[in-house]
């Protein structure tokens, strides 16, 4: 599998707070990678390093063999990497539909096909396409950021949390459809504290520790790690 | 949208109107006030639209009447050539003030814009380049001549000044229905969203600057016109807090809410002028009352409409 995003030896920090340090990873093309870890160990500041919405300090990020490190954010959704960022960020005001239509924003034209795409990956939307998305429940919102996230038409979607506060029925809901997403060609990078759930779906993860990768492998393989399964999923 | 309409033209027919039955220091309150509204409509595009706390804004104000002041009495430059250039100059200054502090946000950029006015005033005070003529500030300053008319009567002026609030509340108008518009709400609402969908923060926000300064530049040069003269104090800090209390209190991206906002904290106090400077007691406490009772703003924008034909199904 071709290698859609690399990143190698990536610190940011927050004034003289360093939050990640020597982070190297990659993501391959079709893949659904997971990146787990406590509290504060950096999770979402490497997405937001990704989509640009924090500078590195130093290292590289590679998406489709082109340096992508120095951009603003707005080029980067441009070049296909789509971020629905942590806590839904949905717009209350307007509704469903029109949040959805500023997903879009970058599109010159909004693709009916892409839209009914996301209708049909999270039908609820479609049934609530004209209430106003503040009037939503928690689940609702989360599969509206998707949905939002997707109108980009993204390569690599970037997944902060979905599983936020939704009950474990809807975080299946939210997973299934995550994996729909990657069978019709996205590549998805998320973020999870839900890490058994997420380990369960994905095909490789990733774990972080204090801005650090510690541990790396097959979803199988971190599974059944003693370490992870004491440290982050909780003893059986 | 009709309804509106209605609306706007019966408030500018009482506006054609009105200069013919008050006494003469009424009118100039009339100019004031269609002038005051623009720089606060001004205002609004920086702090209601694209929120952002700026409590510079007379600096902007007063470039625009310094630099039609100085054009005009210097170099003997006619009024309305100076426009333009006021315009072009305040909007520079917009770009090159806010470049640098743009990401800073709430109070942060607030304190930093702060700064920025209280420069502008000392410079003005201090006779900067020995142009601004210091503390008495600049006399003798022209009409302008439009068509051939000459634009000095006190009625002229009124109505030159609500033909400026007029462009200014369309182009207000036109600013909410489009791209641009939407681009400083969604920043406003969630800049980590709007910048995750693709949109320009940076662009946008300095954008919105140099906006309100281009607006404010305008009613700047007809504020230098109605007065002949200008002084530093009409733009000092104090001013600049009063236009961005008039976006607070009047409603923060709703234009008949600025209307409103500047006929609540410049008119008002005038009623009360018999009791001297106590007529500011009205000015504080309608902030306070507003702020209490009606946290939104007097009329409070509508918000959430994206235009017809960015959603429109089929």
């Amino acid at each position: 599998m071709e290698t859609i995003l690399q990143i190698t030896d990536l610190e940011v920090s927050y004034g003289s707070v360093v939050a990640l340090k020597d982070i190297t990873f990659n993501v391959k093309s079709g893949e659904i990678v997971v990146l787990v870890g406590a509290n504060g160990a950096g999770k979402t500041t490497t997405l937001r390093a990704i989509s640009g919405l924090v500078k590195p300090k130093k290292g590289e990020i590679i998406f489709e063999g082109k340096r992508i490190d120095h951009l603003h954010p707005h080029k980067i959704v441009r070049l296909g990497i789509s971020h629905a960022p942590e806590g839904r960020r949905i717009f209350g005001t307007l509704t469903v539909y029109e949040n959805l239509m500023l997903g879009a924003y970058t599109q010159k034209q909004i693709d009916k096909n892409t839209l009914e795409w996301i209708y049909n990956l999270f039908p609820r939307l479609k049934e609530r396409s004209k209430q106003l998305a503040g009037t939503l429940s928690g689940g609702e919102q989360q599969m509206l950021a998707v949905g939002r996230a997707l109108m980009s038409k993204p390569k690599l979607l970037l997944l902060d949390e979905p599983s936020l506060g939704l009950s474990p029925a809807l975080t299946k809901i939210i997973f299934d459809t995550v994996k729909q997403i990657r069978n019709s060609g996205v590549t998805i990078l998320m973020v999870e504290q839900n890490a058994k759930a997420a380990l369960k779906f994905a095909n490789r993860g990733y774990v972080l520790e204090v801005g650090k990768i510690v541990l790396s492998g097959t979803s199988e393989e971190l599974l059944s790690s003693q370490k992870v399964v004491e440290a982050y999923l909780g003893r059986k | 949208m009709r309804k509106n309409l209605v609306w706007y033209i019966l408030f500018f027919t009482i506006a054609v109107i009105y200069p013919h039955f008050v006494d003469p220091s009424w009118v100039d309150i009339g100019t004031t006030f269609a002038l005051y509204s623009v720089v606060a409509l001004s205002q609004d595009i920086v702090l209601g639209k694209a929120g952002m706390f700026d409590m510079g804004h007379a600096t902007f104000f007063g470039i625009g009447a310094y630099t039609a002041a100085i054009l005009n009495t210097v170099y003997n430059i006619p009024i309305i050539y100076t426009i333009p250039i006021a315009i072009a100059l305040s909007a520079l200054f917009g770009i090159i003030i806010s470049w640098p502090i743009i990401h800073l946000r709430g109070d942060y950029l607030l304190v930093a814009t702060i700064g920025f006015n209280i420069i502008f005033y000392q410079a003005l005070q201090n006779n900067l380049f020995g142009l601004t003529g210091g503390p008495n500030g600049i006399f003798g300053i022209g009409a302008p001549v439009i068509f051939g008319i000459n634009i000095s009567s006190q009625r002229a002026i009124y109505y030159f000044a609500w033909f400026i609030l007029l462009i200014t509340m369309l182009i207000i108008y036109n600013i909410d229905k489009s791209k641009l518009g939407r681009a400083f709400h969604y920043l406003r609402e969630s800049e980590i969203a709007a910048e995750s969908f693709g949109v320009n923060k940076r662009f946008y926000k300095v954008l919105a600057f140099a906006l309100g300064a281009g607006v404010a530049s305008l009613a700047g040069v007809i504020f230098a016109v109605q007065y002949a003269a200008v002084s530093p104090e009409t733009f000092n800090f104090t001013q600049s807090v009063l236009f961005f209390t008039i976006v607070i209190v009047g409603g923060p991206s709703s234009i008949p809410g600025i209307l409103l906002g500047t006929f609540v904290m410049f008119v008002v106090p005038q009623f009360f002028r018999e009791f001297a400077t106590a007529r500011y007691f009205v000015f504080g406490i309608a902030m306070i009352l507003t702020m209490i009772l009606r946290p939104q703003g007097i009329w409070p924008a509508k918000f959430g409409k994206l235009p017809k034909y960015l959603t429109k199904e089929s």
